[in-house]
Order: C-alpha cells, then sequence, then structure tokens
C-alpha cells in the first residue's frame, strides 16, 4: 500500500479566503492510501517544501500530492523538492485548488470546500497509482530561425549571432527593416527612424552567423525543442540574385505601375521594384502579377528575333540590366523555392499591420484627404511619396488645419477591444513634427484618454501641447467631405461640455496595430495559440513573457501584442537570451510524459498515424505485421492517439488509463454534490 | 441653469477659434495655462462651479486653449471669481487658474465685455474704495455704536486719493468706462 502525503497549500488568502482549509484537511485524511496531511500558508516557499522533504526522508510518504495553485507554474517546482528528498519525482500529483476552485467560486465557500475535496480526492486515487519514470535528454542543432524581419527580429538574430550560433532569419517581403523602416522619426528622442535603423540592418545583412532568407514565409515545422525541422518556402523572385547588384535600372526601365506598399499606396511603384532605397538585401524582385510581359517576354520563353536587325528583342528590363540577372528566357519555378533548416530553438516576431482606413465609414475614408497614421509617417518622411514636403494628396497644397482621431478601431468592440498601446505617442509625434515644421498650422487631436505611460513619455505630451497642438477629449463621431476638398469634423468637447466642429484640410486616423495577416496559421504550424485578441499568446504574461507553450519556441514584439519600438527590442534581446539557453546547454530534458505503443496489443488499424499532431507515428513492421509505433523524440505527450486507439494498445506515460479512470471515479462515486 | 443653457450656442465651431489668444492670455499673466490637461481638480473645488455658472476655471482654460474668445466674451461668468484661490492651490500641474482667469478679465475689460454689475464695482472702487459699499448702512452703524463710516479707505479722504490715482494710472483709465480725473494727480502717487 503506497503511502500518500496530501499537502495543503493556503496560498495565502487566495485558497483559505475561499476554501474551508481544516474541513478539507480532515477529509483527506480519511482518502484510502493517505498517511498524512499537512497544511502550510505557502507550500511553495523554503518551509514549505522542507516539510514535503522531511516527511520523505523521515520515510513516512513515498508519494506527494500537493494541493494548490497550478501545475503550469509550480509543478517543476514541486517535482524538484520531490527529487531531492530521493523520491522519483514523477510520484508526485498536483491538485489544482486554487485557479480551478478557490478563484472561480470565491462567493461560494462551502461549495468551494467541497470541491477541493472531490479534487484532492482525485488527486490521491490518481497518485496511489503512480509509478516512476525516468527523464530523457536530446542534444541540441545549434542554431536558431527567427521569423520576421522587423526590428525585433533584427535584434534577436543578432543577439543569437553573436552569441555565436547559427541564425537564420526569415522575412515574408524582399527586405529586412519592417514597419520600422518606414516610420519617419521615432518617439521620444524623434530620432530620424532610418538613421538608427539601416546601420542595423546592415549588421544583419553582413553577419558570418546570419543566413538571410528574405521573400520567404514559414511553409512547416515539426520536431520538437532542440531539434525543429523547418520548411521554409522561398517566393520566386525571377532575378537572379547572385547577379542583381540593386543598380535600378531595371526598375527605371519598367513600364508597369502599382500602388507601392512601402508608401503605404499613397505612391506608385514599379512592376520590378526594390522594396526602398535602404533595403538589405538590396536586390530587384519582380511583381509577377503586375508584370506587362512587354515584348512578349514572358518568363521561360526565347526572344523573339528582330525580322530586320537579327536581334533579339529583349524586355526593357532585361535589355536595361547590366549583369544579366534579370533573364527571361530562364524558366523560373512559380512556387519558388523550398529550403530545409534544421534548428534548436524558433523565435517569432511577425510584427504588426496597421489597419485600414476603409471600414470607418463615418471617416470619410473615401477622401484622399483623409489619412491613416501610417500613411502620414509616409508623407512625412524624406524617402516617402512626397520627399518630406507635407502636402496633401487631393490637391499637393499644404494643409493648413489638421485634425488627429485617436483610438480609430481601438478600444472598439466593433473592431478590436484593446488599447493599442501606441497611437497616443505616434499622433504626438506627428503633431509635433508637423507644428515643428510648420508652426501656423492649427494642429488638432481628438482623443478620449491621452495615455503616455512609459520613460521620457510625459514629458513628450508636454512638450507637445506647450507647442500649442490643441487636445480635444471626445471621440470624433463624423468626418464629412464639403466643398474645395475640406472636411468637417464633429465631436463632442467633453471639457466644453458641447458639440464641436472643425474644417479641416486633412484628417488623420490613428487606426489600430493589428496582428499580421496570417499570423493565426503560423502560430498553428508552429503549435502556439493567438488570444482573442489575435496575437501570439505567452505562457505566463508576467514571469514568463517571451516563452510559448511549445518548448523551444519564443516570440518577441508586436506578434505578441502591441508596442513600440524600445519594448519590441527589450523584449527580442530577451526572447534570444532565452531561446540561447537551450543552445548554450547543448541537451534539453525531455519529459517521459510521452505515449507508448504495445506492439502486442496493436491491431495495426494505423488510426493513430494521422491523428498524431507531431507527426510522430509511423507504421513498422513488427514479427509478420505492421504495428504502429512512436517516435519518442517527436511525441509531446498530447494522449490524442491515447484516446483513439480502439485496441487500448497506447499508453500514456503519467496518465495511463488506469490512473484517470481512477480520477473519474473519484471524482464521480465519492458521494457528496459537486458544486460547480 | 437657465443661464448656462443661454450661454453655450448648440455647436462650437473650432475653426471659428481665434488664432494666438492663448499667446495673449499667456502675455497677460497666464504663463502656465498650456501646462492644463484638464484634469477638472480645479473644478472641483471651484464655489463658482458649484454655483452653476458655465465658465468656470476648467472650462475657461478649454475654451482659451480652443481660441473661443467671443464665446468667453459673451458670457458673464469670468466675473463671478471670487479669488478664493483653491484652484490654484490644488491645481497639479502649477496652471494657476486663478491668473487665467484674471488674465481672461483683462481681455474682457479691454473688449468692454463687462457687466455692469463689475463697472458699478469699478467706479464704487473709484469712489469710495470698496467695491461693494453700502450707504445705506450708515445709519445702521451709527445705531449700534459704529463710527458712520468704516475705518478703512472711505473714511481717509487721503487714503482714497492715493487710491484713485493709483487707478488712474492703469488701463481701466485709458478705457475711459468710468469716470476719473477727482484726484488731481496725474502723474505720480505722491498727494
Amino acid at each position: 500500500m503506497s503511502k500518500i502525503g496530501v499537502y495543503i497549500c493556503h496560498c495565502g488568502e487566495n485558497i483559505a479566503g475561499a476554501v474551508d482549509i481544516a474541513e478539507v484537511k480532515k477529509y483527506a485524511g480519511g482518502l484510502p492510501g493517505v498517511a498524512l496531511v499537512r497544511d502550510y500558508l505557502f507550500m511553495c516557499s523554503d518551509p514549505g517544501q522542507d516539510l514535503i522533504k522531511q516527511d520523505i526522508k523521515d520515510g513516512l510518504v513515498d508519494r506527494v500530492v500537493v494541493a494548490a495553485c497550478t501545475p503550469r507554474t509550480h509543478e517543476p517546482i514541486f517535482r524538484k523538492a520531490v527529487e531531492d528528498a530521493g523520491l522519483n519525482r514523477y510520484l508526485f500529483e498536483m491538485a489544482n485548488i486554487r485557479d480551478q476552485d478557490s478563484w472561480a467560486h470565491w462567493h461560494d465557500k462551502q461549495g468551494a470546500t467541497e470541491k477541493a475535496k472531490k479534487l484532492i480526492a482525485s488527486a490521491v486515487a490518481k497518485a496511489a497509482l503512480l509509478e516512476p519514470l525516468t527523464d530523457r535528454y536530446v542534444d541540441v542543432t545549434k542554431a536558431a530561425l527567427v521569423v520576421g524581419g522587423g526590428v525585433a527580429g533584427m535584434f534577436a538574430a543578432l543577439d543569437l549571432a553573436n552569441m555565436g550560433y547559427k541564425v537564420y532569419l526569415v522575412e515574408k517581403k524582399p527586405s529586412i527593416g519592417g514597419n520600422m523602416a518606414k516610420l519617419d522619426k521615432t518617439f521620444p528622442t524623434n530620432d530620424c527612424s532610418a538613421c538608427i535603423l539601416t546601420p542595423v540592418m546592415v549588421q544583419v545583412g553582413t553577419h558570418p552567423n546570419i543566413t538571410l532568407l528574405t521573400y520567404s514565409e514559414v511553409e512547416a515545422v515539426d520536431g520538437s525543442i532542440g531539434n525543429f525541422r523547418v520548411k521554409v518556402r522561398r517566393r520566386q523572385t525571377y532575378i537572379e540574385w547572385d547577379k542583381c547588384t540593386g543598380c535600378g535600372a531595371c526598375v527605371e526601365a519598367c513600364p508597369a505601375k502599382v500602388p507601392d506598399e512601402f508608401n503605404e499606396g499613397m505612391s506608385n511603384r514599379k512592376a520590378i521594384y526594390i522594396e526602398f532605397p535602404q533595403a538589405v538585401p538590396k536586390k530587384a524582385v519582380v511583381d509577377i502579377a503586375h508584370c506587362l510581359n512587354c515584348a512578349k517576354r514572358t518568363f521561360g520563353t526565347q526572344p523573339r528575333i528582330h525580322s530586320k536587325t537579327g536581334e533579339p528583342i529583349l524586355a526593357p528590363c532585361e535589355k536595361a540590366c547590366p549583369t544579366g540577372a534579370c533573364d527571361r528566357s530562364l524558366s523560373y519555378n512559380p512556387d519558388g523555392e523550398i529550403i530545409e533548416l534544421n534548428v534548436g530553438t524558433i523565435i517569432v516576431a511577425t510584427g504588426y499591420k496597421v489597419m485600414d482606413k476603409a471600414p470607418f465609414k463615418e471617416y470619410s475614408p473615401q477622401s484622399p484627404n483623409v489619412l491613416t497614421a501610417m500613411q502620414l509617417e509616409r508623407l512625412l518622411s524624406a524617402t516617402g511619396p512626397t520627399e518630406g514636403e507635407f502636402k496633401r494628396p487631393s490637391d499637393g497644397k499644404k494643409p493648413k488645419t489638421v485634425a488627429f482621431i485617436s483610438c480609430v478601431g481601438s478600444r472598439d468592440k466593433n473592431h478590436h477591444p484593446y488599447c493599442s498601446k501606441v497611437c497616443c505617442m505616434y499622433m504626438l509625434k506627428e503633431a509635433r513634427l508637423i507644428k515643428e515644421k510648420y508652426p501656423e498650422t492649427n494642429v488638432y487631436i481628438f482623443f478620449i484618454d491621452v495615455r503616455t505611460g512609459g520613460k521620457d513619455f510625459e514629458e513628450y505630451y508636454t512638450y507637445c501641447r506647450d507647442l500649442g497642438i490643441k487636445i480635444v477629449r471626445g471621440r470624433v463621431g463624423a468626418v464629412d467631405e464639403l466643398a474645395g476638398d475640406r472636411l468637417r469634423v464633429r465631436a463632442y468637447d467633453v471639457d466644453m461640455a458641447a458639440p464641436v466642429e472643425l474644417e479641416a484640410d486633412l484628417v488623420v486616423l490613428a487606426t489600430a496595430i493589428e496582428p499580421s495577416p496570417g499570423l493565426e496559421e503560423l502560430g498553428r504550424r508552429l503549435g502556439i495559440t493567438c488570444g482573442s485578441e489575435g496575437f501570439l499568446k505567452e505562457v505566463h504574461t508576467k514571469l514568463y513573457p517571451v516563452e510559448t507553450p511549445v518548448k523551444g519556441i519564443y516570440i518577441a514584439g508586436c506578434a505578441q501584442g502591441p508596442k513600440d519600438i524600445p519594448e519590441s527590442v527589450s523584449q527580442a534581446r530577451a526572447a534570444a537570451a532565452a531561446a540561447a539557453v537551450p543552445l548554450t546547454a547543448g541537451k534539453v530534458l525531455v519529459e517521459p510524459l510521452i505515449s507508448e505503443i504495445d506492439a502486442e496489443k496493436c491491431s495495426g488499424c494505423g488510426l493513430c498515424v494521422p491523428l498524431c499532431p507531431y507527426s510522430a507515428i509511423g507504421m513498422v513492421q513488427h514479427g509478420d505485421k505492421l504495428r504502429a509505433k512512436i517516435d519518442p523524440a517527436l511525441c509531446a505527450g498530447c494522449g490524442v492517439c491515447a484516446a483513439a486507439c480502439p485496441s487500448r494498445a497506447i499508453t500514456l506515460h503519467g496518465f495511463t488509463t488506469a490512473q484517470i479512470e481512477a480520477q473519474i471515479e473519484a471524482l464521480t462515486f465519492s458521494g457528496g454534490d459537486l458544486n460547480v | 441653469m437657465s443661464n448656462a443653457a443661454e450661454a453655450v450656442p448648440e455647436v462650437i465651431n473650432l475653426s471659428a477659434g481665434e488664432k494666438g489668444f492663448v499667446d495673449e492670455i499667456k502675455a497677460l499673466g497666464a504663463t502656465h495655462i498650456l501646462d492644463c490637461i484638464q484634469c477638472a481638480k480645479c473644478a472641483a473645488a471651484c464655489p463658482m462651479a458649484l454655483a452653476g455658472f458655465p465658465f468656470f476655471n476648467k472650462r475657461v482654460i478649454q475654451a482659451i486653449l480652443l481660441g473661443l474668445k467671443e464665446m468667453l466674451l459673451d458670457d458673464t461668468s469670468i466675473w463671478a471669481c471670487q479669488s478664493c484661490n483653491r484652484c490654484t492651490e490644488v491645481c497639479p500641474r502649477k496652471v494657476n487658474p486663478f491668473e487665467v482667469m484674471q488674465a481672461m478679465r483683462r481681455v474682457a475689460v479691454r473688449e468692454f465685455a463687462l457687466p455692469t454689475l463689475a463697472i458699478e464695482g469699478i467706479k464704487s472702487l473709484y469712489d469710495v474704495g470698496h467695491a461693494v459699499y453700502l450707504a445705506q448702512a450708515h445709519e445702521n452703524r451709527v445705531k449700534v455704536g459704529l463710527p458712520q463710516k468704516p475705518p478703512s479707505t472711505v473714511a481717509h479722504p487721503t487714503a482714497l486719493r492715493e487710491l484713485q490715482a493709483l487707478l488712474e494710472q492703469t488701463a481701466l483709465s485709458d478705457l475711459g468706462i468710468i469716470p476719473m480725473g477727482k484726484s488731481g494727480v496725474k502723474e505720480s502717487c505722491e498727494v
């Protein structure tokens, strides 16, 4: 008979405030196999853990149940305590009587107490059937993958590369730089964005340990911490990048015009283009959807020969190219190429997208003079469509009155219920840039809250007010188009307690920060979930902010939620540090809580093979028949196979059928109503 | 308050706001007006706001920031400030709302946008040294054994002349809102 020790934690008032500890203690003492029950104010503290260790050392207990907060944060701590006392670490079970009980049933103390009893009974029933398991270690591939080449991805890649690890940096666009490359100035110091970012881009581009894979996307990921196998699809550029020098001659020759994404559609680019002047790598790509195939030069065809000169008739781009990088006779694979990478850890830093203005019908999005803040950013930028000259799009005149509207799509249940965090600051920044350059401009900011939390931010806000930027509390209700390209902004000034209206030449919408398109799909490929707002979810907001539920995969920057540049960089470097830990250790612990197939019981039906989300199951020859077999290096212990197996041939160690059934029995048949 | 309803137009046209009005107000003494973030602490302490005047400290500041000069001039609220200075004591941003009120009054006086009551007050101040003075109280004072006039400027012709000389040196005299020139002292305060 096992000797189970039950340790009930008060968690200060967190548990004891709702659960009658004395009553639960008495109840637990009567459960089968329980040798002793103790309670303590903080079981996870040193003295709390010492209680457990001492009982094990004294031979009083050989199985441990801790009824406390949550295994998510505390299971490793107690497992270690059990192990330190000389017991196998898997002879431990936790009952979650805080997150799932006292917190949830705070106002029903009686019910919470009853539920605590049930949860402990269930844990005790399982504990009686626990068996010792052995940890395994796997070797780690000393390379990392960073997804996303914005400021966060670049810093994460640089830090890892500087530590001596091989880094693959995958970026969807032709160049790294991300959204920051589009910005004119950056708050709170008003540094020129390009001036501080370009050197970093160059460092990344030239670092011997970094392999830059731009114009590429992660297609599939399998494996686990230490040994991820990643398939990256490098999209077809239709240009031989080895030969391309980025001279731009092809771009000048190309006659096709397409709205320029880099300038937020405020100008046109060519069908063959270099993303922006400071691009890294500075290489041209062909936007095949908009290529006009001049001179009937589709890719993969030989040029026609001029009837008179006998010369081949080339397209303007290939004629212009001095290095032969633009060769339309080559038959390119439109699907690009698949590159396979082996890495030990992965950092996801896919950044954000600025919300479009189109959904906000009340703000006249059809007007060329209603811009998103990112469009204004391009308009103010020296590399932008007007080379930094402040002109309004409709007639090229300098706006006399500019109105900013905050929280467009943010804090709005129709769009994004969260605060986008950076809009107040970027509105103040843009307002300030306008006001400093053209002091005679009337600048109004309509807001519902000005949120300037951060080092030096309040000072920045005060300075903007001092410049005479008028700040009106009250979200704008409507922007109407008037004759003469004027716009009428209608709002309610809460401070004046009156409706107000303003005639403006330019209206700027501070649209929300959204997750990058396709983030959810990428998350699915990586096994990381997104929160309700669509950003990737970290394991623990406070203590594990860069970790994801998938070991070995980390997140940084706006992929996790709206952030400004300093925060993105801090988090990126934190993620790099976290991702370097397994690389430095060279081996990682793999918990033995994985599935195993009893080949004798297996009928070879193969049902489990397609169900496994980690592709860990294959069919192998066993005697004269094919039987399923699980690769322990790939198994993540999710248990899908064990639940589905019709022959009950699969055991998920740590969660055996007998253990689960004992838990269910304890929860359902041991009497008393469970008030949940 | 019905007064408030009349004073506030239905829709405020921000485009009609006077440019540079804030700078003028700053020059007239409200040096730190741009530091105001409309937290409303001053309004919470203001007896004017409690009494229902539409343009109490916080709202005066916002109207000035928006350049709504005409709107302020059309309303007599600013003259209701009792100079209790609580706003200045409690302001967390050191805006000194009382100074804003004073600066706005300076503008109003210049524009002759002052209520009759204020003109009477100024006249009374010039004539007897009290903005509010009840000559009818003389009898009652005598009845209860007090001197007919209180022992202040009103009872001291020299002091009154000094005060009048001072007032004659101010912008009020140039504006000609009330008749001045009784003191007979034009260029100096010596009487």
